[in-house]
């Protein structure tokens, strides 16, 4: 069944200029673009998107890094994608992720306080409509 | 000198899913990415964009395939990027554009009226200033380069 998912090229994917090879890897996989964004976002749209981690010890660090620069934004769409691109992010750990995925390829550990692992995607169904009314309210 | 070039990715490159593909190469070359967006241009700006040839033959055709799908259009900043870019981009015939160029890997002719060269790219400094100007008004000012101290990334892996 045809869905959509939030993809989010982090600051330090960005920074490391691999917005292009995150999208180049989406789009061999055979999914679609449907909507785009770079911007620097702010920390109420950050503390939203974030909600359930509220009050965890990494909260702020996490608002404070995902808001020190800028991020790519976007809306995928195809069947199976919130699963797919998932499996493509990789396991959030970066150090261990799998070979093959985003994060495996292109994510270690940094001596910072939240870990850099370069790309967020959505976790389920709810959650993807969630996050796109967050970043993409006029779609 | 650090410079800035506006990027458009064409109708075929979207259809085709080179989005990623064209801006990975771009970010390799080590430009940076400064504004970008998803657009569905009408013929008013794009007659604009290309205003130095109309009344051409290939004018109204180019202006239709222009029209046929979204694009993104975007902002890359850096040192001679008007020139590099064109340089990876490859010559305006993509059957004979060099190998190792976008056009020269990733495109061919198709029977149609007009070459579909996947990307436009700025040709001079002046052209680049009024493109950006017109397709994306209110971009603040140059700044700083972002990568130049940032790790390169690791040449991607083979995907078979």
């Amino acid at each position: 069944m045809t869905e959509r998912t939030l993809v989010i090229v982090k600051p330090d994917g960005v920074e490391r200029g691999l917005v292009g090879e995150v999208l180049r890897r989406i789009e061999s996989k055979g999914y679609r673009l449907v909507a785009v964004d770079l911007l620097t976002p702010n920390p109420a749209t950050l503390k939203r998107h974030y909600a359930e981690h509220e009050g965890k010890p990494f909260f702020e660090p996490l608002v404070e890094f995902m808001s020190s620069s800028e991020v790519f934004a976007m809306v995928v769409e195809g069947d199976r994608v919130i699963e797919g691109f998932r499996s493509l992010a990789g396991a959030t750990d970066p150090t261990v992720a799998a070979p093959g995925t985003i994060r495996g390829d292109f994510g270690r550990q940094w001596d910072a306080p939240v870990m850099r692992n370069l790309v967020h995607g959505s976790d389920s169904e709810v959650s993807a409509t969630r996050e796109i009314a967050i970043w993409f309210p006029n779609l | 000198m650090i410079e800035r070039t506006l990027l458009l990715i064409k109708p075929d490159a979207i259809e085709r899913r080179l989005i990623g593909e064209v801006i990975r190469r771009a970010e390799v070359k080590g430009y940076d990415v400064v504004a970008l967006e998803m657009v569905r241009p009408g013929r008013g700006i794009l007659e604009r964009h290309y205003a130095q040839h109309r009344g051409k033959v290939f004018f109204q055709p180019l202006i239709d395939f222009l029209l046929s799908g979204p694009m993104i259009a975007c902002v890359l900043q850096g040192d001679r990027v008007i020139e590099g870019m064109r340089s990876i981009a490859g010559a305006g015939d993509p059957t004979t554009a060099a190998p190792g160029s976008i056009r020269g890997d990733l495109a061919r002719d198709w029977d149609t009226p007009v070459y579909h060269t996947l990307v436009h790219s700025s040709e001079t400094p002046l052209a680049a200033h009024g493109e950006i100007e017109l397709w994306f008004p209110n971009l603040p000012p140059m700044r700083v380069q972002r990568t130049f101290n940032s790790p390169m990334p690791p040449p991607p892996p083979n995907l078979g």
